[in-house]
């Protein structure tokens, strides 16, 4: 992706962010479909590991995804916004902790797909969650972060796989 | 108590209505000559600029039919022939649906199944006689995504043969838009994470063309709201604080008169609520008219402003009459063959991961009908799901086994609601269009006398063109 998206994606993140009440506590802006019940699961999930989540409602989520530089194939069905950083998708909390700590020059993270077992989803997983590499021009890296260049780290599956 | 006849009240009406007042007077009326004759419409479906949200920002592009939002309004009698000329100005294909009249098949606008498309620079000629007073509304069928999400709709009104007796008929054209800070229309109509969740819900909501404000009132008149629901995919939940509205027609059927559960007129798209209201409200009052549907989201959408001037009449009216019933042939439910029709698909609860294993599903399809996916707005050789045999009862059993509303409607009939979850719906009600909730199941029952390839499909456009869509074949 590019600096525009990555920039634009920090200044939103700045315009609605509180600033932290507590150093460790992580705080989250979390935009939502009002009618989908998984991404409070999802933001249950991060306050259970100490994130301070504002969960909002909105229509208006394919435009908020697409303007903080999620394509329109890889949004999820939600939009976080962390220090800078769009989270889109049920994204583990290991893999935000690891992007806020090594703060790669990426626009964000996203998991597109609901995939069953991921963070907020139920059902089981059917495996790791691995990263889309070789998806048109969307680098995801080993290590998840390390190396990346500017863009959007793409992880998850689309497709469950075979039992 | 104080009675009333139609005529002298509607003189009245027009006496108190002014020019402020008939805010949604029809805009075109079919000219009537001899009886024999049809009344003649033409519509011209073309690119316009139309001043949606108003100064200081600038007039929105939009496509539309006689270069206005909503389009013309046609009002017929009920049995009156009708002849419509629709010529096409846009840069692509279109076609006419005539939403909830029970047309001959040939005249029910889907391209493909029903008649060739209309091509650029060419017309056709839809005409039939509408069967059913009511309230309807007409729409393109093709690249509905785009063509109805930019604009193109109008009302179809066919008037009771004897005028109802209230004070005031207004028509409420309700659209969603998703417009840019510009006020033009936002790009990703096809988006695909939305197709999957709730279609492509905007941010603006319009009343017969404009962000809507002040709708002036008397107190004491009786007014029929007629609410048409032309959005692509929003479901509204309206309430109007201060009053008590009553529902005397569901997508232009007449039901029995009753007030709605919870005081709310629960409306998805393509969906029509005729209300009944006593303006009770107190002389130089406001109130307004909140649409709550979506958590955390609610709005208002329209202030009723009471005049400064003594009520219309000093006593209270009876209670509405039920409205006159249309010829719908009643359903043999004892004699009548049962189907079932399973909504799947979508994000959640197994949704977008057990699509994988099903039949049938098409490339890009998130939705699928009994297993199958039929995308798109219709085209040729689309096979039935379904044939039924001409003149017998069927009760259609649809259940939602998805996490997400859909407003189901078969072309060409009105059916009886008959069920929800097992529970008999109330108040005599007949739809074309059915909301059916997450996970719920509804039984709806009607008389195969309409013959030819009906769709049915999902109203929210998102989910239709994606794959919640079925052909129910009379034969």
């Amino acid at each position: 992706m590019n600096i525009r998206s990555f920039w634009f994606g920090a200044t939103l993140a700045t315009l609605v962010l509180p600033l932290p009440a507590f150093a460790e506590s992580i705080q989250a802006m979390l935009y939502k479909n009002p009618q989908c019940s998984c991404c409070e699961g999802y933001a249950a999930y991060l306050r259970r590991y100490g994130f301070t989540v504002d969960v909002k409602p909105t229509n208006d989520l394919a435009e908020i995804s697409s303007k903080a530089g999620v394509p329109e194939k890889f949004q999820g069905c939600h939009t976080m916004f962390v220090d800078g950083y769009v989270i889109d998708g049920h994204v583990p909390v290991n893999t935000i902790r690891k992007l806020l700590s090594e703060r790669p020059a990426i626009a964000g993270i996203t998991l597109p797909g609901m995939p069953w077992g991921s963070p907020g989803m139920t059902g089981f997983k059917h495996g790791p969650l691995h990263d889309l590499r070789g998806h048109q021009g969307w680098r995801a890296a080993k290590g998840l972060l390390h190396g990346m260049r500017k863009g959007m780290l793409v992880i998850g599956s689309l497709q469950p796989r075979a039992k | 108590m104080h009675s009333h006849s139609g005529p002298s009240i509607n003189r009245r009406a027009l006496l108190i209505g002014g020019t402020a007042l008939a805010a949604s007077a029809s805009l075109v009326r079919a000219g009537r000559a001899a009886p024999a004759e049809p009344n003649v419409v033409e519509l011209t479906a073309a690119a316009g600029r139309v001043p949606i949200v108003g100064a200081p920002y600038p007039r929105t592009d939009v496509w539309c039919y006689g270069d206005r939002v909503p389009g013309p309004e046609i009002r017929v009698r009920q049995g009156e022939r009708v002849r419509v000329i629709v010529r096409n100005d846009l840069p692509e294909e279109t076609t006419v649906h005539w939403h909830g009249i029970r047309v001959p098949n040939s005249m029910d606008g889907v391209p493909g199944l029903t008649q060739p498309p209309i091509k650029p620079g060419e017309s056709f000629t839809y005409e039939f006689t509408p069967p059913d007073a009511g309230t309807f509304w007409y729409h393109p069928h093709s690249d509905s995504l785009r063509q109805l999400g930019r604009g193109m709709a109008g009302a179809f009104i066919v008037e009771e043969p004897t005028a109802v007796s209230v004070d005031r008929d207004l028509v409420w054209m309700l659209s969603d838009w998703r417009l840019t800070s510009e006020a033009q229309i936002a790009a990703g109509f096809g988006n695909a994470m939305e197709a999957a969740m709730s279609g492509r819900v905007g941010n603006t909501v319009t009343l017969n063309g404009a962000v809507p404000d002040e709708v002036p009132m008397r107190a004491g008149e009786r007014i029929r709201l007629r609410l048409v629901n032309t959005s692509l995919a929003r479901i509204m939940s309206l309430r109007f604080e201060g009053h008590r509205p009553v529902i005397v027609a569901i997508d232009g059927q007449p039901c029995d008169p009753h007030e709605p559960e919870r005081g709310r007129i629960l409306l998805g798209p393509a969906m029509r609520v005729d209300l009944v209201i006593d303006m009770q409200g107190e002389p130089g009052r406001r109130y307004r008219v909140i649409d709550d549907f979506y958590e955390g989201l609610s709005y208002w959408l329209a202030k009723f402003v009471y005049e400064d001037k003594p009520p219309l009449r000093a006593h209270h009216l009876e209670p509405s009459p039920s409205l006159p019933r249309n010829p719908l042939p009643e359903p043999d439910l004892a004699a009548a063959e049962r189907h079932e029709l399973r909504l799947q698909g979508g994000m959640m609860g197994g949704g977008m991961m057990g699509m994988g294993g099903m039949q049938g599903m098409s490339h890009g399809a998130s939705w699928a009908i009994n297993g199958t996916s039929m995308t798109g707005d219709g085209h040729a050789n689309m096979p039935p799901l379904l044939t039924l045999r001409l003149g017998r009862s069927y009760v259609l059993t649809i259940r939602n086994e998805t996490a997400w509303w859909h407003p189901m409607h078969l072309h060409g009939y009105s059916f009886r609601v008959l069920t929800r979850n097992g529970t008999a719906v109330p108040h005599r009600r007949w739809a074309d269009t059915v909301l059916v909730p997450p996970r719920d199941t509804v039984e709806v029952a009607f008389v195969a006398d309409n013959p030819g390839d009906w769709m049915m499909h999902c109203h929210v456009t998102n989910h239709q063109v994606s794959g919640m869509m079925t052909v129910l074949r009379v034969a």
